[in-house]
């Protein structure tokens, strides 16, 4: 991790406590000003040497809710990355459920509009930005969090300070209830910094004192017809690798439903529950199952995980590679042959849900090929013109 | 961010924008070579600011709009919305295309995305957890409301809901849901502040009226197939009540079924909505063909002893109304009034679900029998029979077919399809003084009816008018009576309107999340328990296609949940769950047109 100049001081395994160099937004966001209304429980005060321990929050949430003022309606609710794959689903499911629902976003030229029209406020705020979350969570009663940084973008900045941020604002501000998406197996892989990200963010969570709920997931089925289906449809090369990890895909709106079952369950509250699709799945089973169900062969391009390993080597000898370097540090999970499944079948009973009710990646498939063939015929159909690319 | 896959998020352009890319990408191979991987990164970075500045300036050959490239470099984290593509912008674009490949901005940008690309692509493998970004043609399916959506619904896409109190605590969920599932909906409001119109949906339709007002409520139902009413009074003074619940009602329902008329006059009486006209008594001809005959249901020789006589009449009276009237004495004696139904061509009963007879009574009951079998032998023909009370004064009368009971309890359920012959009859048995005329001095064993017109309604598969009532429960006691009074007008408006109607009267209504109680779905203002406004929402939208809630009224609460340890059974029922249809099943069991 020596290479890693970034990031090594702040998220390396060794400082799971958390420590100094991440104490350098803590400071800058001064608790006194923002956030006059915590006085006992200062995780940010506390932070006296090098360690922040969010322990002082020992009583503090029930002192939130004695507050004066208009009581939080239980109904009210914050989805922070409510525009990405399981955001969108958490929010309808969410709105379908006769919640409030307030989405955080970034603000943008192009407004996330389809959110407005499902009846969900939408708020603009940054979680780069610390200074903007406060006010978007007056009158929250749960915050589910199904934020991840682009992958564009440096890690660091979203996933663990505007988390960090985040929670402390929550804790501050009496929120109720606390919602994290985190990774499955991220505390086994401390040398991927995403995973040790969320591992981080799992504790200072539970550090906190917030009533919370963990939620690690291995994989969305959503994510396959983008890197598997589609391609094959269109002919094009399919890139896989030739890794013997098997990932339990999950529907997002299972996910989604499960969620709010969790969030209401006061038997959940504080533990950490792992969601795992039916059956785990290695990448060449996946493009089978694709290539079977669209009738054509795939034109697969299969990488070594070697060589992903060394590129992410390579793109981690340069500082202004780093982000990339952190984007393919998933490689050295793939060359163990780890399975991302766990069985479900306690968390079922704890929530309470039958199995019949979860969908399977055969049936997923199965009905996202028949719709879309059926629509690619009814466009081809459609149009006269049959060379489309001149 | 993809820009490779711009031009993907409209339907129309999916199918050209898959074969112009596959048409170069296919040839491209990445060489995993150290060279080419320490390249990409470069342009990884880079394209952020390129794509980036790009944005704002449109590029040259463009000058009928923004091209999807375009829009896709806007929406920077590809994350957007589906822009609904009309049909001619496919062709359209493929010639912005054609011109785009042609000069070195559009080049380059091409080969950029084609980079960008199998960049993606490769890095991608090295993630497992996080999926790319969802601005693929997936999103036709899965999100906006497509089939693969778990709230998709087929045959919304054609409907449009009118939702009267879109802002209440009902309504609010009610909107919601129904955009989730991709109906078109209106929201009447009274006036559209910007408060009212942050609190709906961006893309409702808010029109401003008022319930009390007819005439902005014609333009309202304009264009509506449906309409949902959860608006209520927000107090209890009786004139608000009455013009909110009642009034409100009426004049929506007379709206919407004077809208409803005009679409089938429009269609010249061939609409599904009008109604079929069996008899109207408007000159003294239309009285030829009905006969009167007289009987007893006592066969022995003793009644004869009884026997008051009795006579009746069937004439067009001077004022211009066909009246039947006379009088039974005689002990187990009846008097028919009765036709054999001439239908117009074409048309047969089995279409319809009931009769509508406007008659103005005196309070008495009549029993409308009804014959069917083959018409060419009526020895054969079975007895249908169904009680109709009248007012004192004119009133529409409404008998559904299934309310008939076949008069040999042996006979099979009445087939309207088989019905040939009609019949009013009049007995004294079971008549009851009416109230109106309380003090007078009545006797119940002579009567009068004038008989205005007999027709047929229409059968609809669904219901129109989905009114959210209550059952009183949970308001203070001493403003129930005023509040239910209201309610009660209001709904009976609804039903005598021949719309079809799903009454729904919820418990005191709580503001939770739904779908997590078993619900208990009853008639006869027995439920205890409250309900969440989500499940009551969650209902309304159901009800909106089930044809089991058509015609229908019921309560509905929560199931009642003993206090641990005080439990009398076993909870066996199951949580209503994913797309299950709790519904019909639990509606099924109630009696209709009640």
């Amino acid at each position: 991790m020596a290479s890693t100049t970034l990031h090594s001081p702040v998220i390396s395994r060794s400082l799971r406590q958390i420590t100094g160099n991440s104490l350098t937004w803590s400071r800058a966001f001064a608790p006194d000003r923002l956030l006059p209304a915590v006085s006992h429980s200062s995780p940010l005060r506390a932070v006296g040497g090098s360690v922040i321990t969010c322990t002082a929050g020992t009583a503090p949430v029930a002192a939130a809710n004695l507050a004066p003022g208009t009581p939080v309606r239980p109904t009210s609710i914050m989805v922070i990355g409510a525009t990405g794959t399981l955001g969108r689903q958490v929010v309808r499911r969410a709105l379908d459920e006769g919640y409030d629902v307030r989405c955080l976003v970034r603000p943008r030229p192009a407004p996330a509009d389809f959110l407005r029209d499902w009846g969900a406020t939408v708020v603009n705020g940054d979680l780069s930005k610390p200074e903007t979350i406060p006010a978007t969570l007056v009158g929250v009663h749960t915050i589910i969090d199904c934020a991840t940084g682009r992958p564009e973008e440096p890690i660091k900045t979203v996933d663990w300070e505007g988390k960090v941020a985040l929670i402390q604002c929550a804790k501050a501000m009496g929120i109720q209830k606390y919602v994290f998406f985190s990774i499955h197996n991220c505390d086994k892989h401390p040398e991927v910094p995403l995973m040790e990200i969320k591992y981080c963010t799992e504790k200072f969570l539970q550090d906190s004192g917030i009533n919370h709920v963990v939620i690690r997931l291995c994989g969305f089925m959503q994510g396959l017809i983008g890197q598997y289906a589609v391609p094959i449809l269109e002919d094009r090369s399919v890139w896989g690798t030739d890794a013997p990890t098997r990932i339990a895909y999950m529907d997002t709106q299972d996910i989604a439903r499960l969620t709010f079952i969790a969030i209401r369950s006061e038997k959940v509250n504080g533990k950490l529950l792992t969601f795992a699709g039916p059956r785990a799945w290695t990448t060449q089973e996946v493009i089978t199952l694709c290539e079977r169900l669209a009738g054509q062969d795939a034109n697969v391009t299969t990488v070594p995980v070697s060589v992903l390993k060394f590129t992410r080597q390579l793109t981690r000898c340069f500082e202004w590679t780093n982000d990339v370097a952190d984007r393919l540090a998933f490689s050295e999970i793939l060359t163990s042959d780890a399975v991302f499944s766990v069985p479900m079948n306690e968390t079922y009973q704890l929530l309470g849900v039958d199995q019949k009710d979860i969908l399977t990646l055969e049936k997923y498939m199965q009905d996202y090929f028949t719709n879309i063939l059926k629509k690619l015929k009814d466009l081809k159909a459609q149009s006269k013109q049959s060379d489309f690319y001149i | 961010m993809t820009t490779g896959t711009a031009a993907l998020t409209s339907p129309t352009t999916a199918g050209f924008a898959l074969r112009s890319r596959n048409g170069i990408t296919t040839d491209f191979t990445l060489n995993p070579t150290l060279s080419g991987f320490n390249c990409g990164t470069a342009p990884a970075r880079r394209r952020l600011v390129l794509s980036r500045a790009s944005s704002p300036s449109p590029p040259p050959p463009e000058t009928t709009g923004k091209s999807p490239e375009d829009n896709n470099n806007v929406n920077d984290d590809g994350d957007g919305i589906n822009v609904e593509g009309d049909d001619q912008k496919g062709s359209s674009v493929s010639v912005i295309k054609r011109l785009v490949d042609a000069n070195p901005v559009g080049l380059g940008r091409r080969s950029r995305q084609i980079f960008d690309e199998a960049w993606r692509k490769f890095s991608e493998l090295g993630q497992i957890s996080r999926t790319s970004r969802s601005d693929d043609e997936s999103s036709l399916l899965i999100q906006e409301g497509g089939p693969m959506c778990e709230f998709a619904i087929p045959g919304a896409q054609n409907t449009t809901v009118l939702v009267i109190g879109a802002t209440s605590r009902v309504g609010r969920i009610v909107v919601r849901k129904l955009m989730l599932r991709g109906y078109s909906v209106k929201a009447l409001v009274r006036n559209a502040d910007q408060e009212v119109k942050d609190m709906l949906p961006t893309s409702v339709k808010i029109v401003i009226g008022d319930v009390g007002d007819p005439a902005t409520l014609r333009v309202a139902v304009e264009g509506c197939s449906k309409i949902i009413y959860c608006a209520t009074a927000r107090s209890s003074i009786t004139v608000d009540l009455n013009r909110v619940d009642y009034q409100g009602v009426y004049n929506l329902s007379k709206a919407f079924q004077d809208y409803n008329n005009k679409l089938a006059q429009l269609r010249a009486g061939k609409s599904s909505k009008s109604k079929l006209l069996l008899a109207k008594f408007k000159s003294a001809d239309s009285l030829n063909g009905w006969k009167i005959s007289k009987g007893t249901y006592f066969q022995e020789t003793v009644t004869a002893k009884y026997d008051g006589g009795m006579d009746a009449k069937f004439e067009f009276s001077e004022s211009g109304d066909a009246v039947f009237s006379g009088y039974v004495f005689t002990r187990g004696g009846y008097v028919d009034l009765s036709t054999k139904l001439s239908l117009p061509l074409g048309s047969t009963l089995d279409r319809y679900e009931g009769l509508i007879l406007s008659v103005g009574g005196n309070g008495r009951s009549y029993v409308i029998i009804l014959e069917s079998g083959s018409s060419a032998n009526t020895s054969q023909s079975n007895l249908y029979f169904s009680r109709i009370i009248t007012k004192v004064g004119f009133c529409r009368v409404r008998i559904p077919f299934t309310s008939f009971r076949p008069v040999n309890p042996a006979d099979p359920p009445l087939d309207p399809f088989l019905v040939h012959t009609l019949t009013i009859r009049f007995e004294p048995r079971r008549q009851r003084p009416s109230e109106a005329l309380a003090g007078m001095s009545q006797d119940l064993r002579s009567f009068q009816l004038i008989l205005e017109y007999i027709k047929a309604l229409p059968t609809g598969q669904e219901t129109d008018f989905i009114l959210v009532s209550c059952t009183g429960s949970g308001i203070e006691t001493n403003r129930r009576e005023q509040v239910l009074r209201a309610k009660k007008a209001g709904e009976d408006s609804l039903r005598r309107s021949g719309l079809g109607y799903t009454v729904i009267r919820p418990g005191p209504l709580m503001e939770e999340p739904g779908g997590q109680r078993a619900l208990i779905f009853d008639q006869g203002n027995r439920i205890t328990q409250g309900i969440s406004c989500a499940d009551v929402a969650d209902i309304c939208v159901k009800a909106l296609h089930d044809p089991t809630a058509r015609n229908k009224s019921f309560d509905v609460c929560y199931e009642y949940v003993a206090e641990p340890g005080k439990e009398l059974y076993e909870l066996v029922a199951h949580l209503p769950d994913k797309a299950n249809n709790y519904l019909t099943p639990a509606l099924s069991a109630l009696e209709k047109n009640t």
